[in-house]
């Protein structure tokens, strides 16, 4: 448009001014959009480390009962069915601290492969998984949370077992967002044995289909398998598994929202602010563009769009600088984050899709607050505004 | 000579309609963050109310909570009779043995998860005098009974007084209710410790023993002899420390409450900033003319801070009501806020705002009246005589 | 010539301030024929700035007609108003005339933005404008670079560079000191007789009447008196203290 340019000359009139808006409404959807980079965080673990052919089973009344290990030899035969590893909690902590905070678990590690082709562990990580017993697999995330190498020992207290055992590191889950730390159970089987104790129970039995379209049938097999038994089973999928463990998250993240949308009606009273003023300051200038003979759409239209060019342009810019942001967030907040509760909340991830978000809220933002001020412009007779100066 | 409080209230109240956008970024930013704090801080109450610091925590050695830990019988009764253990009308010791597990229940909306259920026998309610029976009564032994903790009310499936339950293998029937002054333990479900153990297959009936000091017992000692014993790997803690502990774990989240509150701060400073400008640009001749007339630039200062301190203080009024009002309308809609604790159990958290955490929100408008104000007055102050009025 | 260019017919305007009604103008009537340069004029409360706003279509009356280049202006919306102010009326004020942030070329282009001409032709005639009035050099600078007197010449440019017929100047010389508003005056003298411009003048510099053709004397709302000015229909010099050449 043809008055584009005055738009511009206007902003540029006052620089302070619009220095002040431009910060305090980037700054504010700055946060907006990091807030927003939460309640992704757990779509997005389940679709990054879930599969849509593995399948869960574990002792109905809860994941922390249990269900005999002559089990998982039972499910193996279900038809359709891959793979098995029945899984156990091992339940690693460091000793001086004595609180868990990253999950391991003993398992087979000759059904590694099969179960988890898609973690995409070295091949030879998983031969000396096989053979060595003392051998570890960490997800990255966690080799990264403490500094770990390959080849490092590492010695962890169980919180459930009454055992003391030191690993060997030998490779790794190559994903940042995997903090598994796998160990085999042969090994833990052995240590309770050392004290006159039987490892014969199993936590978590994974099941790997053939064929996603087989998973109900396999899955209503299970539970049907041990029905009227001493411990009778649910199956699941990966995904609806792991979401369970977040589905107390919802609340918080219900209140993150809000707490989201309060920041947004924020930078909206900050553009509507300036706006006012502006407006508030050139009423005599405004009604003499009238006089000449400008329209009250014009006037109302360069009005607006003066609001909308400084949101967009401080929220746009705010959004970007989320990417920044929330990698210095990660850097800062590192270990400490990583063992609370919130778990993958704190990914802090930014997407195209949330910059987006945060970009068009920008835009409404400026032509809501641009809106009233505007009309008011707009609408009052010039002949009053001309009267009333001196 | 030194302007008068009132010149600065006068123009707050002067110019209300104009700074009431101002006013409302100030109140928004100040119900923001309040109701976040009030959300943790309602949390970190809930978990360090629980316990006395006249009760110990018995655990097997490494574990680092109830859930993990496994006690035999032999354990308990070594500890029942040691020195320095209170005791009751009666001359027993008060000593509780626990057996804690964690199954999975089904939330009214659909959502699972965890639910501590401790396995009591009757000397629980000594030893935890915070917990009382408010509604029904007290389970029977051995007859699938349990009583349930506030917070869990309504919450998940079938959990009201006289419903069936359905948790780990069985069906258990709610008869009681029970408060327990807003601590943990009304997150809690408590039933009959062995036939909770046999539910849930547990080798030992108990999992880990809470009990009592003795009125000026030597506590040191008895915590000593507990860990001491080599025939079992025992820890003994603090009640009151052992979830201090846990607490800890959720410290973290104020990391979330500072990346809330600085930007937000900051955005509503600057708001406030804009608006001062624009009031020392308005009134620039009036400026010049105090100047001229004699009063310090120090004065003038302080009068336009006291402004803008004014400003932000309407607004944390109106954010104080706000977050009052938010924080009422949240609880009636969502009710009881769960939290994953270190426990691996769901903590249920009632909302509700604290004075501290108003008092945190009004030191938090009024910086955002002093810092944004000041360059504004800044400028006020640094204005000429000479200058300001030929600007007329 | 055949039909006046302005024609007042029994014309009032009451408005409200505060909690009282205040007659600005009570049954005006009068008549203005194109090509000459007229004065209202009476003391402050008189009700000739707003016979001008009402002449310029700015503002509408309460009773009576409003006439101006053949249109019946009562009839007219507030759009269709501001569409053919744009067409038929220049204005000046004696302040704030100028935008500001625009420049004095942009700013005597701002009505031609709101016809069809395209950007070529609008700096064109604006340039041409600005050399009317003598100030073809300082095209680039903003107002708060000009004198008074050099914004009133800017004001004026940007008042003809649509060629309207009817040029409204409220308090043009208000501002200014003798020699600039002596200059203003003789411009605007000339516009009206060598481009043929009807030109409407209020004011209360008692030297006006030496320069303009006709004077309407307002007092308190009503028309008192009609009488000639010293330019009648022929160019006079004008006494006093010389005022610079136009350039």
């Amino acid at each position: 448009m043809k008055y584009l340019p005055l738009v511009f000359r206007n902003l540029l009139r006052n620089k302070l001014r619009s220095l002040l808006t431009g910060g305090a409404i980037g700054l504010a959807m700055l946060l907006v959009c990091f807030f927003l980079t939460m309640p992704g965080g757990i779509d997005r673990l389940l679709s990054e480390i879930s599969s849509n052919v593995r399948v869960s089973v574990h002792n109905k009344g809860g994941v922390v009962y249990d269900m005999p290990y002559a089990y998982v030899q039972r499910v193996r035969s279900i038809p359709g069915v891959a793979a098995v590893n029945g899984e156990v909690w091992f339940g690693g902590a460091f000793e001086e601290e004595a609180m868990v905070t990253f999950p391991s678990f003993a398992l087979d590690p000759d059904a590694v492969q099969a179960m988890w082709p898609d973690y995409k562990i070295e091949p030879i990580a998983l031969e000396k998984f096989r053979r060595q017993r003392d051998a570890a697999i960490v997800g990255r995330e966690t080799m990264k949370k403490y500094g770990w190498r390959i080849g490092q020992q590492v010695s962890l207290v169980s919180t459930v077992w009454p055992v003391t055992l030191t690993f060997r590191i030998v490779g790794e889950i190559p994903n940042d967002r995997a903090p598994h730390f796998w160990i085999q159970r042969e090994y833990l089987a052995q240590a309770m044995q050392a004290q006159d104790r039987d490892l014969d129970t199993v936590g978590t039995i994974w099941v790997r289909v053939d064929d996603p379209a087989m998973v109900p049938s396999v899955m209503a097999r299970a539970v049907e398998m041990f029905r009227n038994s001493p411990a009778e089973v649910t199956a699941e999928t990966e995904k609806s598994f792991f979401a369970s463990f977040f589905g107390s998250l919802q609340a918080f993240v219900q209140i993150i929202l809000v707490v989201t949308a309060l920041v947004a009606l924020c930078v909206l009273c900050i553009a509507a602010n300036t706006a006012s003023m502006a407006v508030r300051e050139r009423s005599r200038e405004i009604a003499v563009l009238r006089a000449i003979g400008f329209s009250r759409g014009v006037i109302f239209g360069t009005l607006v769009a003066e609001s909308m060019v400084l949101a967009t342009v401080a929220g746009g810019t705010g959004a970007l600088l989320t990417y920044g942001f929330s990698a210095l967030i990660r850097m800062l907040a590192g270990g400490s984050m990583g063992s609370n509760e919130l778990g993958p909340l704190t990914g802090f991830l930014v997407t195209p899709g949330i910059v987006a978000q945060g970009i068009g809220l920008s835009i409404v933002v400026g032509l809501v607050a641009g809106i009233a001020p505007a009309w008011g412009a707009a609408r009052r007779p010039v002949a009053e505004i001309l009267r009333e100066v001196f | 000579m030194s302007l008068p409080i009132s010149y600065s209230v006068r123009n707050v109240r002067a110019r209300l309609r104009r700074t009431s956008l101002t006013i409302a970024v100030i109140a928004l930013a100040v119900i923001a963050t309040a109701v976040f704090l009030a959300l943790l801080s309602s949390l970190q109450r809930t978990i360090v109310s629980t316990g006395s610091p006249d009760n110990v925590v018995v655990l097997r050695k490494g574990s680092d909570n109830d859930g993990s830990s496994m006690l035999t019988l032999e354990a308990y009764q070594a500890i029942r009779y040691l020195d320095g253990i209170a005791r009751d009308g009666e001359g027993q010791p008060l000593v509780s043995p626990e057996m804690v597990v964690q199954p999975t229940v089904r939330t009214t909306s659909g959502i699972r998860e965890n639910v501590l259920v401790r396995g009591i026998e009757p000397m629980a309610f000594a030893v935890h005098d915070q917990v009382r029976i408010v509604a029904g009564r007290m389970f029977r032994p051995s007859s699938g009974e349990i009583v349930l903790g506030l917070g869990t009310v309504g919450r998940y499936e079938g959990a009201e007084l006289g419903s069936i339950m359905p948790f780990g293998r069985g069906r258990w029937r709610v008869v009681g209710i029970m408060d327990a002054a807003g601590s943990s333990f009304e997150s809690e479900i408590w039933a009959d410790a062995r036939e909770l153990a046999n539910d849930a297959h547990r080798p030992f009936p108990y999992s880990g023993v809470r009990l009592r000091f003795a009125p000026g017992a030597d506590r040191a000692a008895l915590m000593a002899r507990i860990e001491d014993d080599p025939r079992y790997a025992l820890e003994a803690k603090l009640e009151t420390e052992y979830y201090a502990e846990q607490a800890k774990s959720s410290r973290s989240l104020y990391f979330l409450l500072v990346i809330l509150a600085v930007p937000v701060g900051v955005a509503a400073g600057l708001g406030a900033a804009n608006t001062m400008f624009a009031a020392v640009q308005a009134r620039t001749v009036e400026i010049g003319t105090l100047r001229a007339l004699g009063f310090s630039r120090a004065t003038i200062l302080r009068a336009f801070l006291l402004e803008s301190l004014g400003v932000s203080m309407i607004g944390f009024v109106l954010g104080a009501i706000g977050t009052l009002l938010l924080a009422a309308v949240l609880g009636a809609v969502m009710g009881g806020i769960g939290f994953a604790a270190a426990t691996f159990t769901t903590n249920v958290v009632t909302l509700r705002v604290s004075a501290g955490d108003l008092m945190a929100a009004f030191v938090f408008a009024a910086t955002i009246g002093i810092v944004g104000g000041l360059l504004p007055a800044w400028r006020a102050a640094s204005l000429r005589p000479v200058d300001a009025l030929r600007k007329a | 010539m055949a039909e006046p260019l302005i024609s007042l017919r029994d014309v009032s305007r009451v408005y409200r301030r505060g909690a009282d009604d205040v007659h600005a103008l009570e049954h005006v009537s009068l008549t203005i024929e194109s090509g000459l340069f007229v004065a209202l004029m009476g003391p402050s409360g008189s009700g000739k700035s707003t016979l001008l706003n009402l002449l310029s279509g700015i503002d509408r009356p309460s009773g009576g007609d409003v006439v101006v280049a053949g249109k019946r202006l009562n009839d007219l919306s507030e759009d269709e108003l501001a569409h053919w102010r744009s067409r038929h009326i220049g204005l000046i004020f004696q302040f704030y005339n100028l935008i500001p942030v625009l420049s004095a070329l942009e700013n005597v282009e701002l009505p031609l933005l709101l016809t069809s001409f395209d950007r070529r032709e609008r700096l064109q005639r604006a340039r041409t404008a600005l050399d009317v009035v003598g100030l073809g050099a300082r095209a680039r600078h903003v107002p708060s670079e000009l004198s008074g007197g050099e914004q009133q010449r800017v004001a004026i440019a940007r008042a003809i560079v649509t060629d309207p017929d009817l040029i409204i100047a409220d308090e043009p010389t208000g501002d200014l000191d003798a020699k600039n508003a002596d200059q203003i005056l003789r411009m605007l003298l000339e516009l009206s007789h060598e481009l043929q411009k009807t030109v409407v003048m209020v004011t209360h510099d008692p030297r006006a009447s030496e320069w303009v053709d006709l004077v309407f004397h307002l007092e308190k709302g009503i028309l008192k008196d009609t009488f000639a000015g010293a330019a009648g229909k022929d160019h006079v010099e004008p006494r006093g203290p010389a005022a610079g050449t136009p350039a």
